[in-house]
């Protein structure tokens, strides 16, 4: 390295140690002492006792912890699965221009940007089982069901209308998403394809979609970072659904607040997701 | 010249912020978040400003059920507030964390009469280990059984006053075909789950602790609760049900359900109950309209006997917390005072008739207090209403046992364990004794704490 390029690359650092001193109060910091509360138990008036890994050893010998584990991958299962396809389907019957495609967009949006609070309580409404629109199409007007029920509040039908309201509401971002790639995908290819003897199936598997790929894969990374650690839909609409971020809410901050044991929890769960995000990087998308 | 204008006129501006910044705050925070009832204690916390120059009280409205949460982040943060309004048992909780001033709130229930206030509510705000109050009591509610007096007669059924009375009442009344239910007992993991079932465990002499503190809560005799209230539960609406399905009463499709003397003015008031008839809000759906008889059908049983009578209620009361700030100290403890002043007592407990009934007995006999604006008291009858709140010299919960208080109580009931456990047996159908060596084992963590 010439005395010049040294020079350079100090000027550099000097540019970015703002940028990282910032990065590092904000993000690295409080990151940190988490890891480090997690060892201790602490009390409201902010005295700790060192406590080693029981916080940890309490977490991992909790049953309802690993029932958490498995009501979180079929949630995730279900919204990532659902929100792509739906995003998917959306995208491709929407791509080429028609009649009043700006105000079918905005009434795709609407789910997305509508605050949520108001969204859940619409949902609410809709499910009650005494006064509710849902109960009263299917028991009193068509006779479907023989006897009301509580779809949101039942714990076996509950996961399934918290997923349905998670494909609801995200899949337009999913859908904006994907879109955005497949109305610059070059014409001619499809031309190529079609003279190749491709039908719109074949087109569609080997023009489409390994264009859409990486889209695909950056929609499906995202709803997964952004799931694992969703809680406000969960909790307001059906808060016996424990996913993990539920499940830590009810072991560490209901009641008087045990700092100790919700850091433990976080921290597994950030070492949990740290690694599936490697993995999904490194292997599925080979970045 | 220029910067001595500069200064004259930023020293100038500065003048407002230096008048505001010399005087005292105290910091209120209350659980009576609906904007009418905040709006009351605004203008109380205004007359007093105006009154005591140099100090602003700053009202803060909090969520009964986030007060723990919020609290935990202000002790973290050190920033608490001056005084809370939270129930006795978060007061004891709090007071067990150690963020609690239990020697102020002594000191002004010694200065506002210790023989003034309902004996049973200064029972529930006593540490036994501190042998002082963690709080001073303001206001509180009982709580009962509301049942449609006219159905119970018309059938022929005994009032709800008794387990058998209320299961067979629950089940002749339970049609689910006419979209009509027969009780309302809390299912859903909330506080209102846990008022329900106390009242039941203390019928059947099924407390937490025995009077030497120790725990016992797993009991044949809980069991005998646990399973008569997950019995009960099958004739609730579907699903997990919370305070809010009272709605359903007002609907005309309960026939009973469990409530605090809150629901006065919603079942005799149509403007009250508008809240809760879908027809008042949605003019095309098919919903109820206000029934004009129901207050006049509508009894309330406050005991409940198995084993012995229970009746239930929450005292809620001003805590003071810890603050090495004198000055603030001294202005909060001068507000706390202020608030108990006749107008100010009787001005709170009209903003939530029957939700609201004053702790100190002076004032509860009052002709003041018993003619509400509203004339709500005068339609049950000023007797009654003398009954229902003098029902504070003997009020129990699990945090009392044979005169003593037991502050852990505070601290399982602010975890949340009844609750949780009342829905794993009644919604979940896990097995009531599993649930119930469940529930031990979160307590003894608590104790063991």
């Amino acid at each position: 390295m010439t005395p010049l390029e040294r020079a350079e690359a100090r000027f550099g650092w000097k540019l970015v140690a703002p940028t990282i001193v910032i990065l590092g109060l904000l993000i690295l910091y409080p990151l940190m002492y988490n890891v480090y509360l997690s060892f201790f138990d602490v009390q409201l008036n902010g005295s700790k006792t060192f406590v080693g890994l029981e916080n940890y050893i309490k977490l991992l010998s909790n049953a309802d912890y690993y029932s958490a584990i498995a009501t979180t991958s079929l949630y995730l299962l279900g919204t990532v699965v659902g929100t792509t396809l739906l995003g998917l389907a959306m995208a491709l019957l929407l791509r080429d221009p028609f009649m009043g495609r700006g105000l079918v967009n905005a009434a795709i949006m609407l789910p997305y940007v509508a605050p949520v609070i108001s969204v859940v309580f619409g949902w609410q409404f809709l499910f009650d089982p005494i006064s509710g629109v849902v109960n009263y199409l299917l028991v009193d007007l068509l006779g479907l069901w023989s006897e009301r029920s509580n779809l949101i509040g039942d714990p076996d039908s509950a996961l399934w209308v918290v997923v349905l309201f998670d494909i609801w509401k995200h899949a337009p971002i999913a859908y904006l998403l994907i879109l955005s790639k497949l109305v610059s995908i070059s014409r001619d290819q499809y031309e190529a394809a079609a003279i190749d003897g491709y039908g719109p199936v074949g087109r569609f598997f080997h023009v489409t979609l390994p264009e859409l790929y990486f889209v695909l894969a950056t929609v499906v990374l995202l709803r997964l970072i952004w799931n694992l650690n969703r809680f406000e839909d969960v909790y307001l609409l059906a808060p016996n659904v424990e996913t993990l971020p539920i499940f830590t809410y009810y072991q560490a901050f209901t009641g008087v607040i045990d700092q100790g044991l919700a850091a433990a929890t976080s921290v597994i769960q950030l070492g949990v997701l740290s690694i599936f995000i490697w993995f999904y990087i490194k292997k599925i998308m080979k970045w | 010249m220029k910067i001595n204008r500069l200064s004259i006129g930023l020293v100038a501006a500065s003048l407002p912020f230096c008048n505001l910044a010399s005087a005292t705050t105290v910091e209120y925070w209350t659980t009576q978040t609906q904007s009418d009832r905040l709006q009351t204690i605004e203008i109380m916390a205004d007359v007093f400003e105006a009154l005591n120059p140099g100090i602003d009280v700053k009202v803060i409205a909090v969520d009964e059920n986030d007060m723990p949460k919020q609290i935990a982040a202000a002790a973290a943060s050190d920033t608490l507030p001056d005084m809370i309004e939270v129930g006795s048992d978060l007061s004891l909780a709090f007071a067990e964390e150690g963020i609690v001033d239990a020697k102020s709130s002594t000191e002004l229930i010694q200065t506002l009469g210790k023989q003034r206030f309902y004996a049973g509510a200064l029972k529930l705000v006593e540490s036994a280990a501190l042998n002082e109050y963690v709080s001073v009591p303001y206001s509180g509610w009982v709580q009962g059984i509301w049942y449609r007096a006219d159905w119970f007669k018309e059938a022929g059924l005994a009032p709800p006053t008794t387990w058998e009375a209320i299961e067979a009442a629950a089940k002749y009344f339970y049609k689910p075909s006419e979209n009509q239910y027969g009780i309302l007992i809390g299912t859903k993991a909330d506080n209102y789950a846990e008022q329900c079932y106390t009242q039941f465990a203390l019928s059947n002499d099924a407390g937490q602790f025995n009077k030497d503190g120790e725990l016992i809560f797993n009991s044949e005799a809980q069991k005998e609760v646990l399973d008569f209230y997950t019995n009960l539960a099958q004739y609730n609406p579907p699903g997990p049900q919370s305070w809010r399905a009272r709605d359903y009463y007002l609907q005309g499709k309960l026939a009973m359900f469990f409530y605090s003397s809150y629901i006065l003015d919603d079942i005799a008031l149509a403007e009250a109950a508008a809240s809760s008839l879908s027809s008042e809000n949605f003019k095309d759906l098919k919903g109820a309209a206000f029934d004009p008889n129901l207050a006049k059908n509508t009894r309330l049983a406050t005991t409940i006997t198995n084993t012995s009578p229970s009746s239930f209620g929450t005292l809620v009361g001003f805590t003071m917390m810890k603050n090495d700030n004198q000055e603030e100290v001294k202005a909060t403890k001068a507000f706390i005072q202020y608030m108990n002043e006749k107008d100010q007592v009787v001005a709170y407990s009209h903003m939530a008739v029957g939700g609201h009934l004053p702790m100190l007995r002076d004032i509860a006999e009052t002709d003041e207090f018993l003619n509400d604006p509203k004339g709500i008291f005068a339609q049950y009858g000023k007797q009654s209403i003398k009954e229902i709140v003098a029902g504070f010299d003997s009020i129990k919960n699990f945090s009392v046992v044979d005169g003593k208080t037991f502050p852990k109580s505070g601290e399982i009931f602010a975890k949340q364990i009844i609750p949780r456990m009342i829905y794993r047996a009644a919604i979940e159908n896990e097995p009531t004794q599993s649930v119930l060596d469940w529930a031990e084992k979160q307590m003894q963590t608590v104790i063991a704490k």
